[in-house]
């Protein structure tokens, strides 16, 4: 079978991206309009627009199995490519396309399965004798049990709760002769907030980086990778910077990781794109966290570095197609950064800022890439995620990415909302950074300041508001002057301003 | 105000972090940087909205609030916030600060729209700095807001499962 039209159940930039690479390759493609974005960009690309967007409901129709199913026949679409988030790890819906006779452009539904429960993934990687942070195999029942357990991982361990999630339950241990008494608070914890008191161990990496594989693997069983992504600049797990390749990485570390991170896809019978992510500790040891079984927000830094176009891949193993490439012809060359410009307000604590992009421009250097679903007029609205852009860079090495990351930072004008811009400026000044040496904790930790301005912006910003004060009380009649000579003053800016009394 | 005009000579610009910056008036459309000085020219397009141009480099320009004489101002993605005084208000300022003393109250607002999750804090509730009072859920995501002292509540006016806007006051602490 070969694919001839894709449904696309996802909107915003990586629905343009996906249609990018279907239109190169000559395959039709179908976007759904919603009532939550009738004008969004993503619709523009695509050859037939299905309209839903007089109907609204609670839940977005991207997530709604039957309802894209149907779709997806209605226009006669013989494949859907799910994006990221959404229905992409849905082992069902996986399953429901197949039944259908649609091509799911994804891997199979018993891969997403058995990675998306991480009680069945971690078994699977014991079992290929892949290094994880595990402590104990089951629960915990006792502290004597927790102590010998603890001794054998060796401190610090963390105790968590079976049930859990969200921190609760949770206690780290540095030593054994707290362990008895953490031990009972945690259990304690468990039962109260989950009606459960069962809790396990696990041994606690302390300030690791989280590095994950990029997997490439054909319906055949070959598996390669496409090396490695560094994703240690995050916030609440929240990724906001990722780059590749890693500076912690050498070749004898990325071969091994590499070498694990194909292990563990093959023993699911992995094809399709997949990320494996790992921690590695200050001492270079690594271990296994999870598998992603979908294309990831951050893949363009690994298309940067390997030339190779992620989604013509996916969707070339969806047609059966086997991989052109071996392991031995992966070439990693240069470096790749990624910033994330979300609407977020970084002096309020990354809170979303969602509102009307008012003027977008972005630079059209050629080392920059930009992946946008954002025009001047969209909005960002609270129903989804707020990001606006992927900025994406390249440089011939880390310092070359870094500077013209730099460049490139001040060459994006967003007007509308606030924006993360102001926090990667910050970050590529930033000594630490700069070295490479960080941790999933530098956000947290080595932080003092979470945004960059010149020593000048703030006196000039002192400059407008005194402006503003003279016009309003002290010289009635320098606005209309103004406003007749020159184009200075903004008509906007009086409308802004009248507004607020 | 009219009366004072022909004498005021200068104005200033504090920040909210107490940072002064003087104008001399009539304001000059230049600031000094060393010797030199540099041209800030107020600018406005199609493509850019409104802008400031200084040393050839456009930084973009909101003005988000104004009330008599507060503002603020969106700066190259940067918020900043002024209160513009004249040396007589600068002055007066300063007697009514030292008879004051230092605020003993903090307002804990809401830092963006959204919905009321949880309320963690009641009047009386002791704090400690950083400690969560209040969670806001926005854009799917929940934010714990902190309270930004030690002190103990005196007034809580977020009620879960209601909706409030930026800046609504969510509760006060009474400074320890």
């Amino acid at each position: 079978m070969k694919i001839k039209r894709i449904l696309i159940a996802n909107r915003g930039e990586i629905a343009i991206r996906i249609m990018k690479t279907a239109r190169m390759m000559k395959i039709e493609t179908v976007a759904v309009k919603t009532a939550v974005e009738p004008n969004a960009m993503y619709l523009s690309f695509a050859d037939v627009v299905y309209d839903i967007s007089d109907k609204t409901s609670d839940i977005p129709v991207f997530l709604d199995i039957d309802k894209i199913i149907e779709i997806a026949q209605k226009t006669k679409a013989d494949a859907i490519h799910p994006g990221y988030g959404f229905l992409a790890e849905n082992a069902y819906f996986a399953d429901k396309c197949i039944d259908n006779k649609i091509a799911f452009i994804g891997p199979s539904p018993d891969a997403i399965y058995k990675m998306g429960n991480k009680t069945i993934a971690r078994r699977i990687a014991m079992a290929q004798k892949i290094p994880m942070a595990m402590g104990s195999e089951g629960n915990i029942t006792n502290e004597d049990e927790a102590i010998k357990i603890a001794e054998k991982i060796g401190y610090p361990v963390i105790i968590k709760a079976a049930s859990g999630g969200g921190g609760r339950g949770m206690r780290i241990v540095r030593k054994s002769e707290d362990m008895e008494k953490m031990f009972l608070i945690a259990s304690k914890e468990a039962e109260k907030a989950f009606n459960d008191p069962s809790v396990f161990i696990e041994k606690y990496i302390e300030n690791p980086k989280h590095i994950e594989f990029q997997i490439l693997g054909d319906k055949k069983g070959n598996v390669i990778h496409l090396g490695e992504r560094e994703c240690s600049i995050q916030r609440k797990h929240q990724k906001l910077l990722e780059e590749a390749p890693s500076c912690a990485l050498d070749e004898k570390l990325r071969k091994e990781m590499g070498k694990m991170a194909v292990q563990i896809a093959k023993a699911v019978n992995y094809f399709s794109a997949g990320t494996v992510e790992f921690l590695l500790d200050s001492e270079k040891k690594f271990y296994f966290m999870e598998m992603n079984t979908r294309i990831q927000v951050e893949h363009p830094v690994t298309e940067l570095i390997t030339g190779i176009d992620l989604i013509e891949q996916q969707i070339r193993i969806a047609n059966g197609e086997e991989l052109k490439f071996t392991q031995k012809d992966i070439k990693l060359n240069g470096w790749a950064i990624e910033c994330r410009i979300n609407a977020e307000d970084v002096q309020a604590g990354f809170a979303p800022d969602p509102g009307k992009i008012e003027k977008l421009s972005m630079p059209d250097d050629p080392y920059v890439r930009i992946d946008t679903g954002i025009q001047a007029g969209s909005a960002i609205v609270s129903s989804y995620d707020s990001m606006i852009a992927k900025l994406i860079v390249k440089g011939k090495d880390r310092k070359d990415a870094l500077n013209n990351c730099k460049k490139a930072l001040d060459k994006v004008w967003i007007k509308g909302t606030k924006t993360t811009l102001p926090f990667f400026r910050m970050l590529v000044r930033h000594p630490k950074f700069q070295s490479g040496n960080f941790t999933t904790a530098f956000i947290e930790k080595d932080l003092d300041k979470y945004y960059f301005n010149s020593e000048y912006e703030e006196m000039l910003a002192a400059w407008l508001a005194t402006k503003l004060f003279v016009e309003e009380n002290l010289n009635d009649d320098s606005i209309n002057i103004d406003f007749r000579q020159s184009k200075e003053i903004s008509p906007w800016l009086l409308n802004k301003r009248i507004s607020q009394f | 105000m009219s009366n004072d005009k022909l004498h005021i000579k200068k104005l200033y610009a504090l920040s909210s972090e107490n940072r002064k910056f003087s104008f001399s008036l009539p304001l000059k459309h230049s600031i000094k940087i060393g010797k030199r000085n540099y041209e800030v020219k107020l600018k406005q397009d199609e493509k850019y909205g409104t802008y400031i141009l200084w040393k050839n480099r456009r930084f973009p320009i909101e003005i988000i609030r104004s009330r008599q004489n507060k503002y603020e101002i969106l700066f190259n993605d940067i918020s900043y916030s002024f209160t513009v005084e004249t040396p007589f208000s600068l002055q007066r300022m300063k007697v009514l600060n030292a008879q004051k003393g230092k605020a003993d109250k903090e307002s804990v607002k809401a830092p963006m729209p959204g919905k009321i999750i949880d309320v963690l804090v009641r009047e009386g509730s002791q704090v400690l700095r950083g400690e969560p009072v209040v969670i806001l859920e926005a854009m799917k995501m929940q934010n714990e807001i902190q309270s930004p002292v030690n002190g103990h509540i005196v007034k809580v006016s977020a009620k879960p499962n209601t909706n409030v806007m930026k800046d609504d006051l969510l509760v006060e602490i009474k400074v320890d």
